[in-house]
C-alpha cells in the first residue's frame, strides 16, 4: 500500500521508535460486507500524549474506536498496548486493559440519579448487596467537582441534565477508573466553549499524569489547542499523522478533504439583509423563560440572524415556541407585522416557517422511511390529489430539491438512515424548501456534520438568503455564526444581553456577552 | 410507499414461503388438508381473525395495541343481535339496521380508545385493557348474561354462503385487506401512519395532527371489529355476551406473524393476511396430524416467538 505521505509516515514511525508508544496500531484493517472501513491505519499514540484524531465523517473514526474498545474485530492488523499485543474481545477486555472510552452517543441511564451512572460499573456495596447510597454519593460528589460540575445535584436523575452536562458526566464516570488511554469521541460537539474549557482542563490534568488522550473532534481549533500530535484519516486510511507544531490548520483541511471544498467555506458573505421586517417578537416569553419582559427582536427579509449563548441560555426554547412546537408563555409573535397566534407548528408552516431542529434524528428525519417521503412530509398536499400520493411527482420533487441542494443519495426510495450526517441535514433542509417558506429557524444546522458539508451547508443557507429567505439561526460554534450571520444576538439565561453587528463580531465581544448575562444570574 | 415497497414484498414474500411450506408440509402428511372442504373450512376459519387482524395492524403501525377487540366483539355482537331480532322489521331492514348498529358501537369504543389515549398522552395498552373489561360488561349488562338466537334464515344463510368453494365472508375479509392495503400504501393517510410510528415527533413538527391519526387508527380497528361482529353472527346463529374471549391475542399474533414490528412504523397488511393463514392453517393442519387442541396451542406460541426473532434478525441486517 502506498500513498503520497507515506514517506512522511515512515520518517515519523521511526522518529517515534525512540519513544516507546502506549498504544500503537499498525495496518489495521476491517471490511463490513462490501464496504471497507478501515484500508490501513497506522497509528502510534505516546505515553501522556494527547492525539488528535480527525477526518470527515466516513472516514472511519467510529470504526476504528470500535475496534479498540471491543465491540468490533479487525480483519488484519496489529494492535499493541503499553507494548503486549491487544485484542480485545468485549468492552470489558479494553477496560481491564485500561483503554477507556466515552462515547459520542450517551450511554446513560435517564431514569437513574447522577450518581448511580458514574458508579454503575462498581456499586458500593454492604455485606448484603445493598448499594451503599452515602458512599456513592459523596464519591459522585468529588468525582463531579474534580472535573468542575459543582451545579449539579448527584441525586438528580440524568433526564433532568442538559445535553452538555450529561457529557460531561460521561467524561465523569470514565475518570472513575485509572485508564491509561481515554478515548474521546468527539466529546466536545454538544459542549458550548465554556463546558470545552473546563473539558480542556481536565485533559490538561490527564496529561500531567502520564494518561494517554486519544481526541476525536470535526473542532480544528480544538486540535491545535490541546493536542501534541493529529493524525488524519481518510477513507479508512492514515493520510497524515505529524506532532501538531509541524502543521497548519490549511494542511489538516487539505489532507481531510481535497481542496475544491475549502473555497466555499472562506468565501466572503455579502449580506442580502432587506428592511422589511417578516417576523417579529414583542415581548415574546417561551414555557421556561423565568423573565416577564421576555425577548424582542426583529427579522429582516433575506436577514441571516444569529443567535449566541452557552447551552442552557434558552436559544432552543425560543426557537420552539416561535414554532409553536411548545406554546409560549406570553407576548406577541408578529408576521409580517401582523399578529401570529399560532396554537400549533401547523399553523406557523402555513404562516410559511420552517423549522430545523437540533436533533435530527430525534425530531427531524423519520430514518427507516425513504428520503422521498422525509423531503415531502410536510408538503404532502403538494404531491397528492384527493389523499392518493402522486409517487411520481414525489420522486420528481425529491430529485429536483436534491439537486438543487447537491444530496448524495442512492436514489429517493432509500432510507434516510443511509446517508452521512450532512446529506440528513440537507434532506431535513429539503424538507422545508420544498413549503417555499419566507422564515427558517435553524439550530445547530451544521451538528455533527463533517467539513466538507459545512461548507456546503454555509453556501447553501447565503444563497436561500439571497433569494430573501429569511433565518434565524442558533449555533454553539461561533466561528460558524460569525461566517454566516449579519448580525448577532447573544442570549443567556433566557434573554437578549448583547447585539452586534457583522462588522463587530468577534469571539471575545459574544463571549464577554454570554458570560456576563451567567454572572449577574450567579449573583442573584 | 416509494422503495420502501420492494423491501416489503421481499419481507412479505419470506412470510409467504414459509406459509407454503407449510401448505405442502400438510398436504403431504395428511390425508384430508388439501380437500375443497378442508379449505373452505380453513377460509371460514380465518375470516373472523383475519378482519379482526387488519384492524389490529392500523393500531400496531402507529406504535399502539389494541387489547379490547375481543370484548368489543361481545359488546358489538349482542347489540346487533337485539336489533336484528326485532319482530317489527322486515329481514332486509334488520341487517341494515344490525351491521349499522354493530358498527357505530364499534366505531364509538374504538374512537374512546384512540381519544383517551391520544388525549391524555396514555399508553394504549392500559386503555385498552380497560376497554376490554368496560365493552365485556357492557355486553353481560345489555343482556344480562344471555344469549341471543333465532336471527332470521337467510341472514344465517349468508354466513354459511360459498362462491365456488370460497366462503363468502372470507372474501369480504379479503376486500377489506385490499381496501386496507391501498389506504395504507397509497395514500397520505396511510402514509403518515407510517410516519407516526416512526416518528410521531417528526410528523407533528411537520405540520401534522397527531390526534387525528391517533384516533383514526383506533377507531378504524373498532369498525372493523363491528364487521368482525356480524360475519360472526351470520356464521354461528348467535350472539352471546361470551364470545370473543381471547381474539385480540390472536389478531396480535397475526399480525406479528405477518412480520409488522410490534415498536410500529414497520409492516404491511398483506404480511397480516399471511399471518393470519399460517395461524388457521397450523390450527387445522396440526389437528389432522393428530396433535392435540393443547399441542397446537403450543406450537402457535412456538411460531409467534420465531416470528419476532426472524424480525429482529432481518432488522439487525437492514441496519447495518
Amino acid at each position: 500500500m502506498t500513498h503520497p505521505d507515506s514517506g512522511a509516515l515512515h520518517q515519523a514511525a521511526a522518529a517515534e521508535a525512540t519513544r516507546v508508544p502506549i498504544l500503537d496500531l499498525h495496518d489495521v484493517r476491517k471490511r463490513f460486507g462490501g464496504t471497507v472501513a478501515l484500508n490501513g491505519v497506522t497509528l502510534s499514540v505516546a505515553p501522556g500524549e494527547v492525539h488528535g484524531l480527525i477526518g470527515e465523517n466516513g472516514a472511519g473514526k467510529s470504526t476504528l474506536i470500535k475496534i479498540l474498545c471491543g465491540i468490533v474485530k479487525p480483519d488484519s492488523g496489529a494492535i499493541r498496548l503499553s507494548g503486549e499485543a491487544y485484542e480485545p474481545q468485549a468492552p470489558r477486555d479494553a477496560k481491564a486493559r485500561g483503554l477507556q472510552v466515552v462515547h459520542q452517543e450517551f450511554n446513560l441511564l435517564p431514569f437513574l440519579s447522577v450518581a448511580e451512572n458514574i458508579f454503575i460499573e462498581h456499586l458500593p456495596r454492604n455485606l448484603f448487596g445493598v448499594v451503599k447510597r452515602k458512599d456513592m454519593n459523596v464519591g459522585a460528589r468529588s468525582a463531579l467537582d474534580a472535573i468542575g460540575l459543582k451545579d449539579i445535584d448527584v441525586s438528580w436523575p440524568v433526564e433532568r441534565l442538559g445535553i452538555a452536562h450529561r457529557q460531561l458526566v460521561e467524561v465523569a464516570r470514565a475518570l472513575m477508573t485509572d485508564s491509561r488511554v481515554l478515548i474521546l469521541d468527539e466529546p466536545t460537539a454538544t459542549l458550548t466553549s465554556r463546558e470545552t474549557d473546563r473539558l480542556f482542563t481536565i485533559i490538561n490534568d490527564l496529561r500531567s499524569r502520564g494518561v494517554s488522550v486519544i481526541f476525536v473532534s470535526h473542532h480544528l481549533d480544538e486540535i491545535f489547542r490541546i493536542c501534541d500530535r493529529v493524525t488524519v484519516l481518510r477513507n479508512g486510511e492514515t493520510v497524515f499523522s505529524r506532532p501538531i507544531g509541524e502543521t497548519s490548520h490549511d494542511q489538516l483541511v487539505r489532507a481531510m478533504v481535497g481542496q475544491q471544498l475549502q473555497k466555499e467555506m472562506a468565501s466572503e458573505a455579502i449580506s442580502s439583509a432587506g428592511k422589511e421586517t417578516v417576523l417579529s417578537l414583542v415581548n415574546f416569553r417561551h414555557a421556561q423563560s423565568p423573565h416577564v419582559d421576555g425577548i424582542s427582536l426583529d427579522l429582516h427579509k433575506g436577514e441571516i440572524l444569529g443567535i449566541a449563548g452557552l447551552v442552557g441560555s434558552g436559544r432552543t426554547e425560543l426557537l420552539r415556541a416561535i414554532f409553536a412546537a411548545e406554546q409560549p408563555l406570553s407576548g406577541t409573535r408578529l408576521r409580517n407585522g401582523k399578529p401570529a397566534p399560532f396554537r400549533s407548528p401547523r399553523e406557523a408552516i402555513q404562516a410559511g416557517i420552517g423549522f430545523m431542529t437540533e436533533d435530527r434524528k430525534e425530531e427531524g428525519l423519520i430514518m427507516t422511511m425513504p428520503i422521498a417521503a422525509n423531503v415531502t412530509l410536510a408538503s404532502l398536499s403538494s404531491v397528492s390529489r384527493v389523499g392518493l400520493i402522486d409517487s411520481k411527482l414525489e420522486n420528481a420533487m425529491t430529485e429536483q430539491l436534491g439537486a438543487d441542494l447537491k444530496l448524495k443519495y442512492g436514489g429517493p426510495s432509500r432510507h434516510a438512515a443511509t446517508l452521512s450526517g450532512g446529506n440528513q441535514q440537507k434532506v431535513v433542509l429539503a424538507k422545508w424548501l420544498a413549503r417555499n417558506p419566507q422564515v427558517l429557524l435553524l439550530d445547530e444546522p451544521t451538528r455533527g456534520v463533517d467539513v466538507g458539508a459545512k461548507a456546503e451547508i454555509y453556501a447553501l443557507i447565503r444563497r436561500l438568503a439571497e433569494k430573501g429567505l429569511a433565518l434565524l439561526v442558533v449555533s454553539s460554534e461561533l466561528p460558524e455564526l460569525m461566517t454566516l450571520c449579519d448580525r448577532i444576538m447573544v442570549m443567556s439565561q433566557h434573554r437578549i444581553v448583547g447585539e452586534l453587528a457583522r462588522a463587530d463580531f468577534s469571539e471575545e465581544k459574544i463571549l464577554t456577552y454570554a458570560y456576563q448575562g451567567e454572572r449577574r444570574h450567579a449573583g442573584h | 410507499m416509494p422503495g420502501m415497497s420492494m423491501k416489503l414484498v421481499l419481507r412479505d414474500a419470506g412470510i409467504g414461503i414459509a406459509l407454503l411450506l407449510l401448505i405442502v408440509f400438510f398436504s403431504l402428511s395428511t390425508e384430508h388438508f388439501l380437500t375443497p372442504n378442508n379449505i373452505s373450512n380453513i377460509l371460514t376459519q380465518i375470516t373472523i381473525n383475519l378482519i379482526l387482524a387488519i384492524g389490529m395492524t392500523f393500531v400496531i403501525l402507529i406504535g399502539g395495541i389494541d387489547l379490547s377487540v375481543g370484548s368489543m366483539l361481545a359488546f358489538c355482537a349482542v347489540v346487533a343481535g337485539t336489533v336484528l331480532t326485532i319482530p317489527d322489521f322486515s329481514v332486509f331492514q334488520a341487517v341494515g339496521l344490525a351491521t349499522l348498529a354493530a358498527l357505530g358501537t364499534g366505531v364509538a369504543c374504538g374512537f374512546l380508545n384512540g381519544w383517551i389515549s391520544a388525549f391524555w398522552g396514555l399508553p394504549s395498552f392500559i386503555v385498552t385493557l380497560g376497554m376490554l373489561n368496560i365493552a365485556r360488561g357492557a355486553a353481560l349488562q345489555v343482556t344480562d348474561a344471555r344469549t341471543i338466537y333465532s336471527f332470521p334464515p337467510s341472514f344465517n344463510a349468508f354466513g354459511s354462503q360459498m362462491v365456488f368453494g370460497v366462503p363468502v365472508v372470507f372474501l369480504i375479509a379479503l376486500a377489506l385487506v385490499a381496501v386496507a392495503w391501498f389506504v395504507l400504501s397509497k395514500t397520505v393517510f396511510g402514509r403518515l401512519l407510517y410516519g407516526i410510528g416512526n416518528n410521531e415527533e417528526a410528523v407533528r413538527l411537520a405540520g401534522h395532527s397527531l390526534m387525528f391519526y391517533k384516533v383514526a387508527a383506533f377507531t378504524i380497528a373498532g369498525a372493523l371489529v363491528g364487521i368482525a361482529a356480524m360475519v360472526y353472527m351470520a356464521r354461528l346463529n348467535i350472539a352471546s355476551p361470551i364470545i370473543g374471549i381471547g381474539f385480540e391475542l390472536n389478531a396480535i399474533a397475526a399480525v406479528i406473524i405477518g412480520g409488522t414490528s410490534l415498536s410500529g412504523g414497520r409492516g404491511t397488511v398483506i404480511g397480516t393476511l399471511l399471518g393470519a393463514c399460517i395461524i388457521g392453517v397450523l390450527a387445522n393442519g396440526l389437528i389432522l396430524f393428530g396433535l392435540s387442541d393443547f399441542m397446537r396451542q403450543m406450537i402457535t406460541g412456538v411460531v409467534i416467538i420465531l416470528a419476532v426473532i426472524i424480525d429482529k434478525y432481518r432488522e439487525r441486517i437492514t441496519a447495518a
